[in-house]
């Protein structure tokens, strides 16, 4: 190939390269993304430098315009990730996952141990995406796994022990001041004389370890490599456990000269979790408000002693009595010929399996759920995905050519079943005997299978001149089966342009400036992340057995409204940047622009019954617009063969706007409300009723606050205090309902977002610190106005300050609503290289030892646990802290790493 | 060689991406039936258009079903009413203020009166679709009988065509399950009023003469008795649902309202009692014991007309209003769970006699109050602290955060028998849920006549029937009494709101319930019609709203 990478990409490559300047090459390893805008990339040695149980965490805060919501919920966390914003407001915001060019989903990055990982690509632009079509829609994070090496045979360990424990918990009454606060409430006071702190009993100090081996060759025909991981992570709750061995094996064979290249490779997991945190909520709201004066041990029963007042909660021992295990079995394989058949003509055929399997299994003991509960499911995905790619490459002089012809197709069949007891008559046998549970309920069991499909065709010319100047054009077909006719296929052009200005003459001579260039492109992209199987078509699903006549049938019914008009969404972006490198690359600085307006948006209606049978409609009406700019500097004032300092920083705005939520479906006009609720407080006292907090609007960002203003505390005439909430409309009385006394205060999506990365190297030693950033948001604080509330007491103890303040209301104002700015010191990484002596080099070639603090601290002005919450995903926990925060953790582990 | 391999590769690649791609994107599911296919015998008939209707008239989650849900049809006829109220207890049942807001006649802010909207007219379009299948089953299969389906689809569409215009005045009728914009548009109330009884009328004599709360071929069933009571029900309330402008204090006079009963013309009242007659006629009558209609084998009782068949394994329906009414420890002393809410009011306990010399022989069956004691073993039930648990019946009150007696004020609903063998907190449970009995009947039939100007022997005969059956002094049938005798006999049955409107006095002031403007005007007499309908049809809201 004559153009091997793109200068950006060396940019970006080393931009992030954390200290260590020599790129392996990274993504652009398949000619089809030779000339791809602006990928961003980040590569293996950012990845291992953190203890990481899904990989993607380690880009955390790497790359602009991405944001990674690191979860904090125990071992097995899942991480939600944006690529530029919400773009859906129904699904598909999730980008898509491409390991060694197998489509996958985040939780597919599971069955990759990070130490496998070679690079990371992420594609923001249309233009870039549009290789990976509709799937693509929402950014695609490549990844792409270690390969054999020609001529030499290699061993790696890598393996780090550690800990984790807890660094903060919130601050409750402890027994002495419960029993003070009830005492002079008048309550009634049920003391059985201990004093215990909740929220440490459910707590443990947890420790992790991880062990990652893996072996590589080849000649000069042939590469392979082999490798096993294997974590064991315990969380900080008890019974918190995950277990995760992984596999890697790629080979790869050139036959006939240099006619065909072979890639063979298999991926695959087994993950064990296991927890008894059944429900977040649950587990720390009781944990937190749970009577202090109870003691720990079992009563004469063996059982746990109950708290009758506190109802919505449960003896925090009793839920750790909750089992739930979860074991994802993921296999892939894949393969892929490229065809060199003359100088131009390049095709390439690839084909991959996967198989994922998740099994879950929970027990919940009779003392917290009624007659107990046992449960166990499988879910199954089978998915086959091929393509043929065809491709002329023609270079005459300063032009040259690339045009591109794609087809694939891809199958998915989801199957699974589930089935639920309950009636147990004792605790001591449950998950893996389901059967000790008398009662099956009709509604607790169940099949299903689904098979949704996707084909496309792509065509995409590509024309360069003198390196200088660059088009891309490029058409795709997506259609989907889960569209009525008529509606399956989407047509999703793209074109882009660059201005490699760095190798124009007038720039020569400008000394101080390395590299310039500028580039732009506009495209369209289709979602249909939000749409299910057979939501075009009436179809009857097995609704119930009809109480009617002595005979028990089931009844066929349709449960949803079908809409045959649902088609592709689809996204029309736009963006542009510049990239600029200075004094001698010791400067390296990018700035982009983009805006996308998501039109035919799919959105949920809730619509009249009448017309409809059921209130729900999915239909393509709305609109939304997401703007940002990204900008990344990086910058190297020290480098010398000692000492080498490299400070890395990027910068993301986002703003985002619902323009549209109405339409006609057919003959009727459907327009969402001008406040839907999007998340509500949960908790004694909060079922319904105006406990909305967050609320999707019309011309606001999605997910703002709509909130009553509080305009102080006074006096409730009984040495308390409440709430007074202020006649925002002027009506004279107070009515805080939706479109009266409520208002929009502030936005639950970051305005900005921050990452940075500070390297320092000197001799042997490394260090890294790693630290993001969000501000310009708010998080509503409901776990304060709960816990501030007296009148919660008796039931439910109270924050330990509750008693000075003397709050005896819970009505969700503004009161509670607070800034959510931070900035977090992610990680602190010492290194030390081993200086080895020559002998020992015939053996042992490189030798590592790391140390490693991760969540160091958070600096914030939010009251609350911490603010790094779900800022990000806009479901039912968006911007709001209600009883279900982790406890703030701290990790400290030690690394060694040996190449033989 | 090379050049050959090479076109023959691109060959098989350009076959391999043309493979007809529209098959390819069918997808032809497997765990789920198309349309067309789910109707072609009787049987499937039976079970997936007429039990698509069935199969929600009770209800496991929040507003749906008629009985037994929390935040439905029955909570907007009980909790708006002077019957039962569920106080806020500290941070226990504040929930946003929504309970308060519904004893307060603040309906603006109950947002379950859209869901529970939505219930009703999702029934009301799955009977139309049953009825749209029955007739093109009819179409293909000239020489069977569908008659008494197809009665029993229309007389069930309205049923909950009567609920929707109860709560909330104005209603679309369509017969079709796909309207057009035209045929959504709200009916004035009396002309909705009129369809509901012609509706009736025209299938009562296609409906079976069968008793529905028994098990076998009919149980659960809309049969001949339940359209009568229906009648009876809708005929009483004449008045009220003749009458478009609920604001403006007047009422038609339904002594004028003349009716075609089985080809003879009579007056409403009279109609109402020819309904309650034929009910008698059928054989129904008071069951031996009042506890007989609530027992866990209440299918027995020779009194019911219409319930909701509950079934721990089988069926989804629930039954939450004791769990939500009794106290923690109260509940988990017989093996339940409870919530602690739902309480008896002032006015209930004032009706009942509590703490009189003349309480009625039905406040122990209605409601737990005082010291309660496990319905079994007779145990004392104890608080956490080893006290008894003792329920205040006259400290109810709307707000009781920070009252010496928050979590205990107010008498709990009893009414059914506990079932200890319940399953999920005591929700699914074996009593048959009561929606028609046949001491409505008798009562109804009793005010009719007292309305036609007809007091007397006979009609005191009628009260004092459901009076003795309950051990209980006679009185005199009047208009007053009659209603004190139907909270005694109906509490915790869903009719209060109903009752009170028809006496004019839901909108009256009573133990903290001030009348709001809304009251004054009249605008509470009905709820506001959800926004989504309105869009789609292009209509008004309700005045006031």
């Amino acid at each position: 190939m004559k153009y091997h990478l793109h200068w950006r990409q060396l940019v970006a490559a080393a931009l992030f390269a954390a200290g260590l300047p020599v790129m392996a090459q990274p993504a652009a390893s398949t000619d089809t993304l030779t000339y791809m805008q602006s990928p961003t990339v980040v590569t293996a040695d950012q990845v291992s430098q953190q203890q990481v149980t899904n990989p993607l965490e380690a880009i955390n805060g790497r790359v602009a315009g991405v944001t990674i919501q690191k979860s904090n919920n125990g071992a097995a966390a899942m991480s939600a990730v944006r690529v530029r914003g919400t773009t859906s407001v129904t699904g598909g915001n999730d980008p898509l996952i491409i390991i060694d060019g197998v489509f996958g989903d985040l939780s597919t990055l599971s069955s990759i141990y990070p130490s496998d990982i070679e690079s990371f690509t992420v594609l923001k632009d249309a233009s870039e995406t549009a290789q990976y079509g509709s799937r693509g829609a929402s950014g695609v994070i490549e990844v792409v796994t270690k390969k054999g090496v020609t001529d030499r045979t290699t061993v790696t360990y890598n393996g780090s022990v550690g800990m984790t424990h807890v660094a903060r918990n919130l601050k409750m009454l402890n027994a002495a001041g419960y029993r003070d606060a009830v005492t002079r409430q008048g309550g009634m006071l049920i003391d059985k004389g201990y004093d215990t702190d909740w929220q440490k009993a459910i707590q443990q100090t947890a420790f992790l370890q991880d062990h990652h081996v893996a072996f590589m060759g080849g000649s000069d025909r042939l590469g392979y490599r082999v490798s096993l991981g294997y974590m064991d992570h315990d969380g900080v709750i008890l019974h918190d456990k995950l277990r995760n061995l992984t596999s890697n094996m790629n080979m790869h064979q050139r036959m006939f000269g240099d006619l065909l290249n072979i890639e063979v490779g298999m991926f695959g997991n087994v993950q064990k979790d296991q927890t008894a945190v059944y429900d977040v909520q649950k587990t720390f709201y009781s944990a937190q408000a749970w009577n202090p004066t109870f003691g720990t041990s079992r009563n004469s029963s063996g059982g746990w002693d109950g708290f009758t007042y506190a109802n919505q909660i449960n003896h925090p021992l009793a839920l750790m009595d909750s089992r739930t295990r979860d074991k994802t079995v993921h296999l892939s394989t894949h393969a892929k010929l490229t065809f060199n058949l003359t100088e131009n003509w390049t095709l390439s055929l690839f084909g991959a399996y996967s198989h994922n399997e998740d099994e879950i299994a929970q027990f919940l003991p009779t003392s917290i759920w009624s007659g107990g509960k046992g449960y166990r499911s499988s879910a199954k995905t089978e998915s086959w995905m091929g393509h043929a790619v065809v491709t002329w490459d023609k270079t005459l002089g300063r032009h040259h050519v690339n045009l591109m012809g794609l087809a694939e197709l891809e199958r998915d069949t989801h199957t699974g079943f589930y089935t639920t007891t309950t009636g147990y008559s004792s605790n001591d046998i449950g998950i893996d005997a389901i059967q000790a549970g008398a009662v099956t309920l009709w509604d607790g069991t169940g099949s299903y299978r689904n098979s949704p499909s996707l084909a496309s065709f792509m065509a995409r010319v590509n024309y360069d001149f003198d390196n200088r100047y660059s088009l891309t054009v490029s058409a795709r077909a997506d259609g989907s089966s889960k569209f009525a006719n008529g509606n399956k296929w989407g047509f999703f052009p793209s074109l882009s342009a660059s201005w490699n200005l760095g190798n124009e003459a007038f720039l020569n001579d400008v000394t101080w400036l390395d590299d310039l260039s500028w580039n732009v492109g506009y495209g369209l992209a289709g979602n249909q992340g939000g749409v299910d199987s057979y939501m075009a078509q009436n179809y009857l699903v097995p609704a119930g057995i009809a109480p009617m006549g002595q005979n028990l049938a089931v009844t066929l019914d349709q449960l949803i409204n079908a809409n045959p008009d649902l088609k592709w969404e689809v996204k029309r972006s736009f963006n542009t940047g510049l990239s600029a490198a200075f004094l001698g690359n010791r400067v390296i600085a990018s700035l982009d622009f983009y805006t996308s307006k998501t039109t035919d948006m799919l959105y949920l209606y809730n619509v009249g019954v009448p017309p409809f049978s059921y209130n729900k409609l999915l239909d393509n009406l709305g609109s939304m617009r997401n703007s940002g700019i990204e900008l990344a500097l990086g910058f190297t004032p020290l480098n010398t063969r000692d000492m080498e300092l490299n400070i890395n920083a990027n910068v993301t705005y986002q703003y985002n706007k619902l323009l549209s939520l109405s339409g006609y479906y057919k003959d009727y006009w459907l327009e969402a409300p001008s406040e839907v609720d999007l998340v509500s407080l949960n908790g004694a006292g909060f079922h319904g009723g105006n406990n909305h907090i967050v609320y999707q609007m019309v011309g606001h960002p999605l997910g703002v606050f709509y909130l009553p203003h509080c305009t102080g505390l006074k006096s409730d005439g009984a040495g308390g205090y409440v709430y007074e909430i202020a006649d925002l409309d002027g009506s004279g009385d107070i009515n805080i309902a939706n479109g009266k006394d409520r208002r929009v205060c502030g936005q639950a999506l970051p305005k900005v977002l921050l990452g940075s990365n500070l390297n320092f190297r000197f001799k042997q030693w490394d260090v890294t610190l790693q630290m993001n950033g969000a501000f310009g948001h708010k998080i509503y604080n409901g776990t304060a106005l709960t816990y501030m509330n007296m009148n919660s007491l008796p039931g439910y103890n109270v924050l330990a300050d509750a008693p000075a303040g003397n709050i005896k209301d819970q009505t969700a104002t503004d009161y509670w609503l607070e800034r959510g700015d931070y900035v977090s010191f992610d990680y602190l990484t010492v290194g030390w290289n081993v200086p080895l002596s020559a002998k020992v080099q015939r053996t042992i070639s490189r030798l590592r030892l790391s140390l490693t603090i991760d969540d160091l601290g958070t600096i914030t002005g939010y009251s609350g646990l911490t603010p790094m919450i779900n800022s990000s995903s806009v479901n039912s926990t968006l911007g709001v802290d209600d009883k279900n925060i982790y406890p703030v953790t701290r990790s400290y582990y030690l690394g060694v790493n040996i190449t033989f | 060689m090379k050049r050959y391999i090479k076109y023959c590769l691109l060959l098989i690649a350009s076959a391999w991406s043309l493979v007809s791609c529209n098959s390819f994107l069918d997808d032809n599911p497997t765990d789920r039936l198309p349309e067309e296919e789910a109707y072609k015998t009787l049987s499937d008939l039976r079970n997936n258009a007429l039990g698509a209707v069935y199969l929600n008239i009770g209800g496991s989650s929040s507003s749906q079903g008629l009985q037994g849900t929390a935040r439905s049809v029955y909570d907007l006829n009980t909790f708006s009413t002077d019957e039962a109220v569920i106080p806020t207890r500290g941070s226990d049942w504040y929930d946003g203020g929504i309970w308060q807001n519904l004893f307060l006649h603040r309906f603006g802010n109950v947002d379950f009166t859209g869901d529970t909207w939505n219930y009703l007219f999702k029934e009301v379009l799955a009977a139309n679709r049953a009825i749209e299948r029955i007739d093109a089953y009819a179409a293909q299969h000239p020489d069977e009988s569908v008659v008494e389906m197809r009665a029993e689809a229309r007389a069930l569409r309205a049923m909950f065509l009567f609920y929707a215009m109860d709560l909330y005045g104005r209603v679309p009728l369509f017969m079709t399950s796909e309207p057009t914009v035209q045929e959504m548009k709200l009916q004035d109330r009396s002309v909705a009023f009129k369809h509901i009884v012609s509706e009736l009328q025209a299938v009562d004599a296609d409906l079976p003469w069968q008793a529905s709360p028994r098990p076998g071929e009919y149980y659960g069933r809309m049969t001949h008795a339940v359209a009568d009571f229906l009648l009876a029900k809708v005929l009483l309330n004449a008045e009220v649902y003749a009458d478009d402008d609920w604001t403006d204090d007047q009422r038609p006079d339904g002594s004028a309202m003349m009716w075609d009963v089985e080809g003879t013309l009579m007056n409403t009242w009279q109609a109402v009692e020819y309904y309650c007659e034929v009910i008698t006629f059928e054989g129904y009558r008071l069951a031996d014991n009042f506890e007989d209609n609530f027992s866990i084998s209440n299918e027995e009782s020779p009194e019911l007309i219409f319930t909701i068949p509950m079934d721990i394994y089988n069926y989804s329906n629930r039954f939450v209003y004791q769990f939500r009414s009794l106290h923690y420890n109260h509940a988990s002393a017989l093996g339940l769970n409870g919530e602690n809410g739902a309480s008896a009011t002032i006015e209930a306990m004032n009706t009942f006699g509590y703490g009189t010399d003349h309480e009625d022989a039905r406040l122990w069956s209605t409601y737990y109050y005082d010291t309660v004691h496990h319905d079994k073993t007779d145990d004392l039930v104890t608080l956490d602290d080893g006290s008894p648990l003792v329920y205040r019946p006259l400290d109810v009150k709307l707000d009781l955060s920070n009252d010496p007696y928050e979590k205990t004020a107010g008498a709990r609903m009893r009414k059914y028998e506990i079932d200890f063998a319940a399953m999920s907190d005591g929700q699914l449970r074996r009593n048959d849920i009561v929606l028609f009995r046949f001491a409505d009947v008798l009562l109804m039939q009793c005010e009719a006549m007292l309305r036609d100007g007809r007091a007397g022997a006979e009609a005191d005969a009628l009260l004092n029937q459901v009076r003795h059956r309950s051990f209980m002094a006679e009185r005199t049938a009047t208009l007053d009494n009659v209603l004190d005798e139907r909270m005694l006999e109906l509490a915790w049955e869903g009719w209060r709101r109903n009752d009170l409107i028809r006496y004019g006095l839901f909108t009256r002031p009573y133990t903290d319930r001030p009348q709001t403007d809304g009251d004054r005007h009249g605008y509470t007499l009905v709820y506001p019609i959800p926004g989504e309908t309105l869009t789609a049809c292009g209509c008004s809201q309700n005045p006031g709203y």
